[in-house]
């Protein structure tokens, strides 16, 4: 204990928007979290509050026991690399990729600045370009540099592959990885290409309107997600007294998504078929819609 | 009709045996009409190009047939006839792989008989 980030009870207001509704996240030392969650669910937000940029509504954010919040000594140790966005933010449009990172630097005091050039190379980036010149996947590998260059304890960096080609994305996974095997740094990583990193999470965190819906090791979660569908009486009696996700029906068919308990198995039979899920599938059945 | 896609395997054959599925746990059954290729297009998410080969494929084999104007519908007998091919396919799909790995293990016939004549329901 104690090595830990702690959020209790959160909530975040803009205005007369609720963003986080009582929040509780515990963030363990030397893991790669993936924080998924729809739109609007409070991604940025829970990162911009953990990072200590943006003061909490009510509740509290604790590393190690101490309080975050114009806390000199703990924000030192967490990274939140934001989204970067020349068209809204004037102040940083004409800056060129080189000042930028120096700026990013004054606020990082283990700034590793042979490793952002290494970056720079990596991700075929121009330091002498200003940002209001770069595309959009070009702005995301600035951002991806910033927060592994900072070799700060905790970073959270902010939907990093976000316009990011394939080709790039693969290589950003890989240094990743590397760096985390290397320094064993903790990462919190948001994204909506939920597929490609669902096997570099180590534990995946999901946001649903402002609230933890559920907070579990990747691998655990899927071998517990299944898919079951069949015969709609069939699957009603098997699904008996448990919860159950997205329910589709189609005449006589029916099919939901159920979380079993650790170790538990359930088998197709004659009249249903058990499937296992993909962590994107278990995710659209959590957050999505109703199927109409 | 609600299972879901997986990797696994060519998109149009998880549409064929699907509907097989189907049609053997009564869920669609003989006479009835099956979804459109832009039904299952939409409910999968799919292009409807996949979906009709996965349809005629089954139109092929005479498990579905085609009512101009109306749609598809589960010819008479299809059941049968999905039984029987699955029959076929036994075979090839189980028997072979489990004599296979059987003889991997060391594993007599004997001892096979053995454990199925165990696995009474």
């Amino acid at each position: 204990m104690g090595n830990e980030l702690v959020c209790k009870n959160l909530y975040k207001s803009y205005k007369k928007t609720e963003v986080l509704k009582g929040l509780d996240l515990q963030l363990e030392k030397g893991k790669i979290y993936g924080l998924i969650g729809r739109n609007g669910a409070g991604k940025t937000t829970l990162l911009s509050l953990m990072a200590g940029q943006n003061p909490v509504t009510s509740g509290e954010i604790t590393l190690d026991g101490q309080k975050v919040w114009e806390n000199q000594e703990m924000m030192d140790r967490i990274c939140f690399s934001r989204e970067l966005n020349p068209t809204t933010n004037f102040s940083i449009s004409e800056l060129k990729v080189k000042e930028y990172l120096k700026m990013a630097s004054i606020y990082m005091p283990n700034w590793d600045k042979e490793f952002a050039e290494e970056l720079l190379k990596t991700f075929e980036l121009d330091a002498n370009k200003k940002l209001n010149k770069l595309s959009k996947g070009m702005l995301s590998m600035v951002t991806i540099t910033v927060a592994l260059a900072s070799k700060a304890e905790f970073t959270f960096m902010d939907e990093p592959v976000a316009g990011v080609d394939v080709v790039m994305r693969e290589q950003f996974y890989r240094i990743l990885l590397d760096e985390f095997a290397e320094s064993g740094r903790t990462f919190v990583i948001s994204t909506h290409i939920i597929e490609e990193a669902a096997d570099v999470f180590e534990e995946v965190i999901m946001l649903d309107k402002g609230k933890i819906l559920l907070k579990e090791n990747a691998v655990e979660l899927l071998d517990r997600a299944r898919h079951v569908s069949g015969v709609a009486e069939a699957v009603d009696k098997v699904m008996e007294g448990r919860e159950t996700y997205r329910p589709e029906k189609l005449g006589r068919s029916k099919g939901v998504t159920v979380l079993l308990k650790q170790g538990e198995t359930l088998e197709s039979d004659t009249e249903i078929s058990v499937q296992p899920m993909s962590l994107q599938q278990v995710f659209v059945a959590m957050c999505g819609k109703e199927v109409s | 009709m609600n299972e879901i896609l997986t990797q696994e395997k060519s998109i149009y054959l998880q549409i064929s045996d699907m509907i097989k599925n189907d049609i053997l746990r009564d869920i669609i059954r003989e006479e009835e009409r099956v979804p459109s290729t832009n039904e299952f297009a939409k409910l999968y998410a799919i292009n409807p190009a996949t979906a009709a080969k996965g349809v005629n494929i089954l139109v092929e084999e005479g498990v579905l047939y085609k009512k101009r104007g109306i749609g598809m519908f589960v010819a008479t007998g299809a059941k049968e006839k999905i039984m029987n091919q699955r029959k076929e396919e036994f075979y090839d799909n189980f028997i072979k792989s489990l004599l296979n790995e059987a003889n991997n293990l060391g594993i007599t016939k004997e001892e096979l008989v053995a454990m199925i004549n165990k696995e009474e329901k």
